[in-house]
């Protein structure tokens, strides 16, 4: 067989690996059900596994390694969504995607499918390095510096079942990208990295101790230039500080941003500096061959295309305004010339942001075949991505897309919000995400009133876990439960990007039905006070959240 | 697990889980067996209920039920749970209405 | 308790030998109890004189320990035993294993069964593989 374009092609170990793990928790479900195991114990094993028990079944989490999928992978997700859950399945914002209706006594029958096609779930969740997030554009776009994938592969095995680094105060995320265009958030991740080739080889730009959640704060650059050799033996030192000194005393204060708070950047980075002093830099080395056999496990795709394809498609934009608006929002420059980057917006007007249904993945992974060498990848704002189209048959690539509901022109406008799954299927929700998002992007469901509203990024999380990155959007919607009713709180100013912060709350948290409203009258006001070519956020900026406030609690 | 729980005049318990085995939510009725559906759910007291949620935990494992804990309800037919959290437990997730839980199932 | 030994062929024991919390430590201790909390760098200049050292897992979830045994056998050289204790599960036992414990001291009674299938379910590790250590 052929590597696959865009992930490593496993190998014979790779798959043995991956049978022994069900081997083994095939046992735990076992010892489980005897009761050998208690559920406490069996708790933090089957969350590895990336089984969770919500709030009407368990969840399966499976990983999506740095986001890429090819065709016959998206099939056997949506066979596993017609065979063992309810029909679909719902992308995430750590480029994963989960299964909300699956049972405990199916779950390694659904596993060994997942093997046959090189699937697994494993580390998705619990107190572990989490499976690797990576740039969405990785070796298409045409602002990188270099292709991440590799590495980030390389960031997945050396993770894997990790003898020190399984039972650490708390979750760990990691995302690595090879672009100064910062599209992984790689300041609020524990570790975020920020790859670029030099002379001497690949140096990577690690930040530590961002994240989201109760305690949003902005990760800080610990290194800025470790070589390949010394990239895994400096996150090995970084996490064996956290795992050494990391609070376990109460779950909000146990991840690495709260340790890096409390010894400062320079402190903890003096720490780690000790314990690189007394590793064995032998022991630890990332060597060139290792990084080129694995690099060989990745297929390089002909990204040659016809004569002319870029007229052809500067023809189809002239004579199609759908189609150039489309081509506007939802495209981003190819590296290769006469390719282009496609973003397929799961966010189809009045649906649920992220889902996608079994059917539909079935017909993307055929459109993929067609269109872009059998590749897919999911993106943390929970669109998916076909990354090398021949720009002579991008039109042609629409018209099927919109045949399946997939071609809104919504790329990072108003209708592509990014929702967690809220408190119709979390268990630690407090309020629902699902239904503000719907109503929302039925509302502003009209394609050229949302290129005119321009860039507006909305995020909505059910509660204070902020899996819906609320803090970092333009406008986030965090739900707050008050005895019981579901209440929302409004912040404005987020972003994810190089100029990373996270947005201020505009005041008092509004009742769920009024939410929608409000949003919409926020949305209203920034329209008829913003100046010529001026953002959302230029407005804020420029004026304060005074006008938005003003406007938000108009009726209260 | 005894929680400070809040009970309005009027409102009792109903006792709920999910099955080890599949996950579902179930509920547990009069002769202490665990059901899908929460109108089959026995209503407490609030002077009650703490027997019935000892009994029900010691029995868990054996019932291969997890996580049992106390919902408030304003009794009915079928039981109504007083937060938002619960009546989407006891009737499906509002943005799935062909998922709603079959109360008479 | 009952003596697991994870390494094969199992080092010499020291069943019967005294241990002693670090605070208690003498200058005739042979085998030393860390808690999760215990810099190993205190007891550092003591190791070359110990047979034993002790690292403890109050419940199976804090993974102190994993780090405290790297740190004695890479930055210490300590080749004593090292002997785990405390709430740990038969999934632990390779990682232990890996991080250089010899053996687990079991609740008497406990079946060793799901220990040594755990031992010998993978035929390696990802870490191996990428050449390191
Ligand atoms: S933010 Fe809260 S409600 Fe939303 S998915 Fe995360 S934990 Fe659940």
């Amino acid at each position: 067989m052929n590597a696959p374009v865009g992930h490593y092609l496993y190998n014979a170990a790779d798959r043995g690996f991956l049978g022994e793990r069900i081997a083994e928790f095939e046992g735990q479900v076992r010892r489980r059900l005897e009761g050998s195991l208690s559920e406490e114990e069996f708790k933090p094993l089957r969350l590895m596994n990336g089984l969770y028990l919500q709030l009407h079944a368990y969840m399966l989490r499976v990983a999506i390694p740095y986001g890429v999928l090819d065709s016959r992978q998206l099939r056997k997700l949506a066979h596993v969504a017609r065979r063992y859950d309810r029909g679909y399945g719902h992308f995430t914002t750590r480029q994963n995607i989960q299964f909300n209706w699956i049972r405990l006594e199916d779950t390694p029958a659904i596993l060994r499918e997942l093997a046959d096609v090189d699937m697994h779930a494993i580390q998705t969740s619990g107190n572990c390095i989490r499976n690797v997030t990576s740039d969405q554009f990785a070796g298409a776009a045409a602002d990188e510096l270099m292709d991440p994938r590799v590495h980030a592969e390389i960031l997945r095995q050396w993770s894997t079942l990790h003898p020190e680094f399984t039972f650490l105060p708390r979750k760990f995320k990691i995302a690595i990208s090879g672009s100064p265009q910062d599209r992984v958030a790689a300041r609020f991740h524990d570790i975020g990295i920020l790859a670029r080739p030099s002379e001497a080889g690949p140096v990577f730009r690690i930040f530590v101790g961002g994240g989201l959640g109760r305690t949003p704060l902005v990760g800080q650059e610990m290194f800025d230039s470790v070589p390949e050799e010394r990239l895994l033996m400096t996150l090995e030192a970084i996490l064996r500080v956290y795992n050494a000194y990391g609070r376990r005393d109460n779950i909000y204060k146990a991840r690495i941003k709260i340790l890096v708070q409390a010894l400062g950047i320079d402190g903890y980075r003096a720490e780690v500096e000790q314990e690189l002093a007394r590793m064995n830099p032998d022991h630890y080395r990332l060597s060139p061959e290792t990084v080129e056999a694995i690099r060989a496990r990745f297929a390089a795709p002909d990204l040659s295309a016809p004569e002319g394809a870029s007229d052809a498609l500067a023809r189809d934009r002239r004579d199609n305004p759908d189609f150039a608006r489309w081509v506007r929002s939802n495209t981003h420059p190819h590296f290769a010339p006469g390719r282009i980057v496609v973003t397929v917006s799961v966010k189809p007007a009045g649906e649920i942001p992220g889902d996608a249904s079994a059917d539909q993945m079935d017909a993307l992974a055929d459109i993929a075949d067609r269109y872009s060498f059998g590749e897919i990848r999911v993106t943390h704002l929970q669109n998916l991505v076909l990354a090398h189209v021949a720009q002579d048959r991008l039109l042609a690539l629409w018209q099927e897309l919109q045949a399946i509901d997939l071609g809104d022109a919504n790329h990072e406008l108003i209708g592509d919000i990014v929702a967690c799954p809220g408190l119709d299927y979390c268990a630690l929700a407090n309020a629902r995400s699902i239904p503000i998002a719907q109503k929302l992007s039925a509302r502003f469901a009209d394609s050229t009133l949302q290129e005119k509203i321009g860039p507006l990024r909305i995020n909505i999380s059910g509660c204070i876990n902020a899996c819906g990155h609320h803090h970092v959007g333009h406008i986030g919607l965090l739900g707050v439960d008050k005895r019981g009713e579901e209440f929302f709180q409004i912040t404005l100013g987020g972003r994810a990007d190089d100029l990373a912060r996270t947005g201020a709350i505009l005041g008092a948290a509004l009742p769920e039905d009024d939410m929608v409203d409000a949003i919409a009258r926020i949305v209203d006001r920034y329209l008829s006070i913003r100046e010529t070519g001026e953002g959302f956020l230029d407005t804020l900026t420029r004026l304060g959240d005074a006008p938005f406030k003003e406007a938000a609690y108009e009726t209260v | 697990m005894k929680r400070a729980i809040r009970i309005g005049q009027g409102e009792g318990l109903v006792l709920t889980a999910n099955r080890l085995l599949d996950g579902n939510i179930v509920w547990r009725d009069e002769s202490g067996i665990w059901r899908p559906s929460i109108a089959h759910a026995a209503v407490l007291t609030p002077d009650h209920y703490e027997s019935a949620l000892d009994s029900a935990l010691a029995t868990a494992q054996k019932d291969a039920v997890v996580g049992v804990y106390e919902v408030v309800v304003r009794p009915g037919r079928p039981p109504q749970p007083v937060s938002v959290r619960e009546r989407i437990r006891a009737f499906g997730p509002t943005v799935h209405p062909q998922f709603a839980t079959e109360l008479e199932a | 308790m009952k003596r697991f030994d994870l390494s094969s062929p199992p080092r010499s024991g020291h069943d019967g030998i005294a241990v002693v919390p670090v605070d208690e430590m003498e200058e005739s201790t042979r085998a030393v109890r860390l808690t999760p909390e215990t810099d190993v760098e205190a007891i550092g200049p003591a190791l070359a004189a110990l047979d034993v050292v002790v690292v403890t897992f109050p419940v199976f979830r804090d993974g102190r320990g994993f780090t405290q045994a790297r740190a004695l056998r890479e930055y210490y050289g300590f080749t004593g035993e090292i002997r785990a204790e405390g709430h740990i599960l038969p999934d632990q036992a390779r990682f232990l294993h890996l991080c250089g414990v010899d053996c687990v001291m079991l609740p008497e009674g406990s079946d060793p069964t799901p220990w040594q299938e755990a031992l010998t379910l993978f035929s390696g590790s990802y870490q191996d593989r990428l050449g390191l250590r």
